[in-house]
């Protein structure tokens, strides 16, 4: 299981921070979501981890050393709004490109030919790329990722344009990898996606990480909040000492609690005005603490 | 897709400390896939059929052109002993010069019988003795050559006539009085020739770094919108890949050229300049010589066109100043004359056309070349060094066209 890392990683262009002194961990065998908004930092994280562009301080480190040249070349890269040569055969780009990064012709060949099947595209493997849909076109890409077992996976936006049968195909190729205690890093969009799959997640706003930690972690450091239902008009909850009530609609509200206290009296109070349907914890999802985190 | 992953290869891990990280080899992985992708392109092949076909047809033409005999018949009545005596001798005459023209004696019984002949096609011309002199009548305007060997073999006739009668005879006549004419260096081109083969110099220096450049060019910038070059540096040098993209392309310009000399000299070859040959010959190995050092550096610096840009679009903007180089070299050279041209061939990049023009017109010295070429390979290091800088500079660049400037200051 080896980590990639990344420490006080930052980079400026002219006077802009575009990564300010990110710092975060993707651990072996897991998959590690990137989220956060357009210009949030996520693409120039990633390409300076790739060593694509220039950092102008902090580092990248794999397995508890700085990376190396030799490093990057075995990490498998797909760049954001890529592209394939679109007048060469799939199978021929992507034995070319196994083999600038040193993989024989003849197994580039037989791992290409494998991928391929599994993608189902066998019988495309002489077509030209751009004759392929962009779905395929996008399976050829990750397939160039994925060729001659990666140390490592750093995705952006791995699922953009893909439909959910697709999506799914794809998460259960980098299972594999992680399964064999591969760190993949991808960033998303997808916010519903990125909380289905990961094992951990980094939040970035504004060039920072703002969370960084496994769902459940996030979740308990979110504001947590309660539903109450009763069978008459809640609109009461309002008047009580320590509670804010974030929404009420009839007999339910939405409420944030003080304290374990607050709630017993609130409960207390609730059952002298008549019966009480329900009062629980409601954990926040990951798109609320998205709000929060990048408000 | 549930089956699992059955085989696997594994990238290299490890730097060994030896400074080979199994990178240094890229460099021809990434010629060969420029090669074969140009050899594929259609645009490319169909191109360079339509060129050797061309270059074919005029070969076939001159040929023809030179082989081709007319024979005239030359009408003359029979009774006249000097018409017959002069018809032959300028037979004899066309035999000897051997200009693809034949003359044939037609002989007929009188005046009548030889315009009836000359009407009825049978005859070309008709000789006869007129009031003063001789005529000589077709149906239109007589043909030039035939016009000037009977002219020729009529006056030896009547000279040699006009000699007896006098006592005399022709040589003694005509002692002293001949012109011959004497070529100091009879290898050297005339004039006419050698702007035609300046022009054809030109032509193809032209037309090989236009083409070549703005594919290594386009090629780059394919590389770099579809952000594939983004892959391919994690996995190699760009120098590596730098190196690869300008020799794969040189590799091609150059093969085109040597395919178009080669199939040029056959032309020439068996065409009636054929005597100009070797001055060609050398001329040519020259030219390509210097073609291959002069593209190094024009491939580099299209190269840099192609990572300035960020989208294809681009190109036309950033691959400008190449162009203008390209075209500039084209019109100088071939226009040019005298101490411009000897200025010119030592000029690096114009050298490529007007250095081997000079060879050509014998005005040239033997190290001469040498030396311009001594400064085409120092501009070539140089062009190749800043270009290096600037294509790792620009190449990761996204986001709009990229200057020159940017480029070599950015470090990435």
């Amino acid at each position: 299981m080896t980590t990639l890392e990344v420490h006080d990683l930052t980079r400026t262009f002219g006077d802009r921070r575009a990564v300010d002194a990110v710092s975060f961990r993707a651990p072996g065998g897991l998959l590690t979501g990137f989220v956060g908004s357009n210009g949030a930092g996520k693409t120039t994280t990633m390409r300076m981890m790739m060593g694509v562009l220039a950092i102008t301080s902090g580092e990248v480190r794999f397995g508890g050393r700085p990376v190396t040249r030799a490093d990057r070349r075995s990490f498998g890269y797909m760049p954001e709004e890529r592209g394939l040569y679109p007048k060469q055969p799939a199978l021929d780009q992507l034995v070319y490109l196994a083999r600038l990064r040193g993989i024989p012709t003849a197994d580039a060949r037989r791992e290409t030919l494998e991928h391929l099947d599994r993608l189902g595209l066998a019988d495309r493997a002489k077509d030209h790329v751009e004759k392929l849909s962009l779905g395929n076109q996008q399976r050829v890409q990750i397939t160039a990722a994925l060729m001659g077992r990666p140390r490592a996976l750093i995705l952006d936006e791995p699922f953009s344009g893909l439909d959910p049968a697709a999506v799914d195909g794809m998460v259960d190729l980098l299972r594999e990898h992680t399964a064999r205690g591969v760190p993949v890093l991808f960033s998303s969009h997808q916010l519903d996606l990125v909380e289905r799959l990961c094992e951990r997640l980094v939040i970035l706003r504004s060039g920072r990480v703002v969370a960084d930690g496994t769902p459940t972690e996030l979740q308990e450091a979110g504001t947590l909040r309660h539903r109450l239902v009763l069978d008459s008009d809640a609109g009461w909850v309002r008047g009580v000492p320590g509670v804010h009530a974030v929404d009420v609609d009839g007999p339910t509200a939405l409420l944030e609690l003080a304290d374990d206290a607050t709630a017993q009296r609130l409960l207390a109070t609730a059952l002298e005005r008549g019966q009480v349907r329900e009062l629980s914890p409601v954990r926040p999802s990951l798109a609320q603490i998205y709000r929060e985190v990048t408000a | 897709m549930t089956t699992p992953l059955t085989t696997s290869s594994t990238l290299a891990t490890t730097a060994d400390g030896t400074g080979d990280d199994g990178t240094r080899g890229a460099w021809l992985l990434v010629a060969q896939r420029e090669i074969v992708t140009r050899a594929m392109n259609k645009a490319f092949a169909i191109g360079l059929v339509v060129s050797l076909v061309v270059i074919a047809a005029l070969a076939a033409f001159f040929t023809w052109q030179s082989s081709r005999v007319d024979t005239y018949a030359v009408a003359v009545a029979g009774t006249d002993a000097t018409a017959v005596a002069s018809v032959t001798a300028a037979a004899e005459l066309a035999a000897t010069e051997d200009a693809g023209t034949e003359i044939d004696l037609l002989e007929v019984t009188d005046d009548d019988a030889a315009r009836a002949a000359l009407s009825g096609g049978e005859a070309d011309v008709w000789l006869h003795p007129g009031d003063d002199g001789w005529v000589l009548v077709g149906e239109r305007e007589p043909d030039g050559v035939v016009s000037r060997l009977l002219g020729t073999a009529v006056e030896q006739q009547v000279l040699a006539a006009n000699a007896e009668a006098a006592g005399t005879t022709v040589a003694e006549l005509s002692a002293g009085a001949e012109l011959t004419t004497e070529a100091l260096d009879p290898e050297a081109m005339g004039d006419q020739a050698l702007f035609f083969a300046s022009f054809a110099l030109a032509f193809l220096f032209f037309a090989g770094a236009i083409t070549s450049g703005s594919m290594i060019a386009s090629s780059v910038v394919e590389e770099k919108q579809s952000r594939l070059v983004e892959i391919i540096a994690t996995a190699v040098p760009l120098r590596q890949l730098l190196a690869g993209k300008i020799i794969g392309s040189s590799v091609i310009a150059v093969g085109q050229n040597l395919l178009f000399a080669g199939v040029g000299l056959a032309a020439v070859a068996a065409s009636p300049i054929s005597i100009a040959l070797p001055a060609l010959s050398t001329s040519l190995i020259w030219f390509v010589v210097f073609f291959a050092v002069g593209f190094l550096a024009l491939a580099a610096l299209y190269a840099v066109a192609g990572a300035l840009a960020s989208r294809a679009e681009d190109l036309q903007y950033t691959s400008t100043p190449m162009t203008m180089l390209v075209m500039g070299v084209y019109f100088l050279t071939f226009t040019a004359s005298g101490s411009f041209l000897t200025v010119l061939s030592y000029v690096p990049v114009a050298n490529v056309v007007a250095m081997p023009v000079r060879v050509l017109s014998g005005d040239a010295s033997w190290w001469e070349p040498v030396l311009s070429l001594a400064g085409l390979a120092a501009f070539a290091v140089l062009a190749l060094l800043v270009s290096e800088r600037a294509f790792r500079g620009a190449l990761m660049q996204t986001g709009g066209r990229i200057s020159w400037k940017q480029a070599l200051r950015s470090e990435r």
